[in-house]
């Protein structure tokens, strides 16, 4: 046959392949759904702006996004070498060995279980004040926190998740009502000009290096999610170049929307009265930004569809990281069983009641939702996520001193090892001024125990290693080397041949 | 499908076509309504790892260092030279993982075409509201595979090599349960065992079949 006639058939397979392989719009999407960008820019600001009382959170946002992409670097370069859907869980038991891998799994188990109880703090109330202004219905915070998790719970066990253009569409939404929201609110500063104190890096340390880790925390929990993309690294048509630009371009949408909409409400109520307006308003901070009426409902009603989609996706992300420690035997072996239609019953009924019971206690304590559940366990997540990368950093440092594997030194040494030292600090000085962060007092115990909390599952997870190391070794050498393991084989090709 | 064609479709039998994959769609079915009992993506890569094991067992096709290759003896059917087609066609080897995800795109419905030509499955046409699907002519006939196994695990003597590769894929792709409910504890071990025992190329591309779908779940493509 000819050469273009064997051309044409060689390329049969690799394109049929190609076909089902994902872009960067879809891998941006995944992100983005986790990131949920109207929960932050209205439920988080806000109340960081009240809680904490500092006023340099634009600065935050875009130091943040700088110090992320340094992290980035080093992260994905790893990530092209290590296939893996567990990402974080894998690269450090790659880098650092199996005890570390084992605490790893478990500090980013319990981190995305405190983010994803921690939504049902705000999607309670903003349920419940739609449904009041709209609807006339009367009900408190957490019967609409609790129909959303009932709906959460039912949607995890038929594997329901929001994807492909529902979740395309939204984001847009979410995104374009922010921006709108933010020029308008620049367009009427507050004293008719426009102040750009709140962005200077001189906000960072208005009351010292202990401000700055406060911030970094908040600013951090922006940006949560965005270490997602190499999940869907064996999916893409080209993880080489898709995984990379997904990330860093997640982290400078990210960065410019939360800085331009946390810039827009301190420049439009004032900077010195921004905290004012914050503790009295909560997500009306955001809403009010642009004086349109329209505007600020839709903002409302998405407000509400964005809690419950990031609700969602990280149910997911719970669930499917517990089915994958359950199926190395790191976590229960039930696990990592499915039922039918493969869905992961166990894992999803499991998350589902630990959000239950959590919902629980703080209703009957008659707890504060965004205060106390969301934007205390929200920042406790974002903690435990620092703490993740910044041992990532040190994992992907160890994994290239082995051996190069062809990357330059800026991918494997340089730029991580920036990271960590930025990340470390900003985890210790954080965890220091763990009650000013949370907006407490230095005595309340939520300010030494959610921190303790990671420390526990860590050595829990070191102590289970070494267990499974002396007693179950043929269970101990397929920690962290996920479902390949059991084949030789490497994963499906993805370059075009 | 109409009623003047069904006088030269076969009557289905409860040993079945003899084919793995034609087994495997069949189990991976419910028997009365037809609904699948996997994730769409699992029941083509199963199908697809079914295909497969299929011409591996009638030494069409090979296993070479991981790679699928052609094999000394002619396809049996039209499906099975139509995939000895794409392999030749194919200008450098390709790994097994790659044959799964490439043949899952079309596995269902060319195994329930070929299921419903050899009078197994009926066509239901397509509504507005719902797409067209296949339902078994006979539900004792489309719940024989899932006898058959479940005789092999239970029974002392040695099962033969395409019924034990039937069991693994079907474990490999998340219905270990619906095989192993009622048997006692000790079949879902004696499964282990023998397909341990199953020649290396099975072997291969049920593992293969068991890492696409768990890292496909993983992936939230599942």
């Amino acid at each position: 046959m000819s050469r273009t006639q064997q051309a044409a058939r060689r390329s049969s397979v690799s394109s049929a392949l190609a076909r089902d392989r994902l872009g960067v719009p879809a891998v941006l999407s995944f992100v983005l759904a986790g990131v949920a960008p109207l929960t932050v820019a209205a439920g988080v600001i806000p109340t960081a702006y009240a809680t904490t009382g500092l006023t340099g959170i634009p600065a935050a946002f875009l130091v943040i996004a700088v110090i992320l992409a340094v992290f980035s670097a080093g992260y994905v370069t790893m990530a092209r070498h290590v296939t893996h859907a567990g990402a974080l869980y894998a690269l450090i038991t790659r880098g650092l060995g199996r005890p570390a891998g084992v605490a790893a799994a478990l500090v980013a188990l319990l981190s995305y279980s405190f983010l994803q109880v921690g939504l049902y703090g705000a999607l309670g109330p903003a349920a419940a004040t739609d449904a009041a202004t709209h609807l006339r219905w009367h009900a408190p915070w957490w019967a609409w926190a609790l129909g959303a998790w009932a709906l959460i719970a039912v949607l995890g066990l038929v594997r329901v998740e929001i994807t492909g253009r529902l979740l395309g569409v939204l984001l847009s939404a979410e995104v374009i009502v922010i921006v709108a929201q933010t020029v308008l609110g620049l367009a009427h500063p507050a004293d008719g000009h426009l102040s750009f104190a709140t962005l200077s890096p001189a906000a960072l340390g208005s009351h010292g290096f202990a401000t700055f880790g406060v911030l970094a925390v908040v600013a951090v929990l922006g940006f949560v999610g965005f270490e997602q993309a190499p999940v869907l690294g064996e999916e893409t048509r080209h993880p080489r170049r898709t995984i990379p630009a997904a990330t860093y371009t997640a982290l400078g949408l990210i960065a410019i929307v939360y800085a331009g909409a946390s810039w827009a409400m301190a420049a439009h109520n004032g900077t010195g009265r921004v905290v004012a307006a914050a503790t009295a308003q909560g997500p009306g901070l955001l809403f009010g930004l642009s004086g349109n009426a329209a505007l600020n409902q839709a903002a409302q009603w998405l407000f509400v569809t964005s809690l419950f989609a990031a609700a969602l996706a990280f149910h997911n992300a719970v669930l499917r990281y517990s089915f994958a420690l359950g199926r190395e035997n790191v976590l229960p072996t039930a696990l990592g069983r499915t039922g039918g239609s493969n869905i992961p019953k166990a894992a999803s009924l499991v998350q589902s009641a630990t959000g239950l019971a959590v919902i629980g206690a703080y209703a009957l304590a008659g707890a504060s939702p965004m205060q106390d559940l969301f934007f205390d366990l929200g920042t406790t997540g974002g903690l435990g996520n620092i703490i993740l990368l910044a041992a990532t950093s040190v994992a992907v440092i160890a994994f290239f001193a082995r051996d190069p594997r062809g990357e330059n030194s800026w991918h494997r040494l340089t730029a991580p090892a920036m990271a960590v030292v930025v990340l470390v600090g900003i985890a210790v000085l954080a965890v220091q001024h763990y009650a000013a962060l949370l907006g407490v007092a230095p005595s309340d115990p939520t300010a030494w125990a959610l921190p303790a909390s990671y420390a526990v599952v860590a050595v829990a997870g070191l102590g289970w290693a070494l267990i499974l190391r002396t007693h179950r070794p043929a269970i101990y050498a397929t920690i962290g080397l996920g479902p390949h393991a059991i084949t030789r084989q490497p994963a499906p090709a993805q370059e075009a041949r | 499908m109409s009623a003047s064609g069904s006088s030269r479709v076969p009557a289905p039998s409860l040993a079945g076509t003899g084919r793995l994959a034609d087994d495997f769609y069949l189990m991976a079915h419910h028997e009365r309504t037809g609904r699948s009992l996997l994730a769409p993506r699992a029941a083509g890569f199963g199908l697809a790892g079914g295909l497969l094991g299929e011409l591996i067992l009638a030494d069409a096709l090979d296993i070479y260092r991981g790679d699928v290759v052609i094999g000394p003896t002619p396809p049996g059917d039209a499906l099975a030279a139509t995939i000895m087609g794409q392999v030749a066609g194919e200008a450098t080897r390709r790994p097994v993982p790659d044959w799964l995800a490439f043949l899952s795109r079309t596995a269902p419905s060319a195994v329930a075409g070929r299921l419903e030509q050899a009078g197994y499955l009926v066509a239901i046409e397509a509504r507005p509201w719902r797409p067209s699907r296949w339902v078994p002519s006979d539900p004792d006939c489309a719940f024989a595979p899932v006898a058959r196994v479940k005789a092999a695990l239970d029974l002392t003597q040695p099962a033969d090599a395409q019924t034990v590769a039937l069991a693994g894929l079907a474990a490999a792709c998340g219905l270990g349960a619906r095989l192993t409910a009622y048997l006692p504890a000790r079949s879902r071990i004696r499964m282990e065992q023998a397909a341990g025992r199953l020649d290396a190329d099975l072997r291969e591309v049920i593992t293969c079949t068991q890492a696409t779908v768990g890292a496909a779940l993983l992936a939230h493509r599942l």
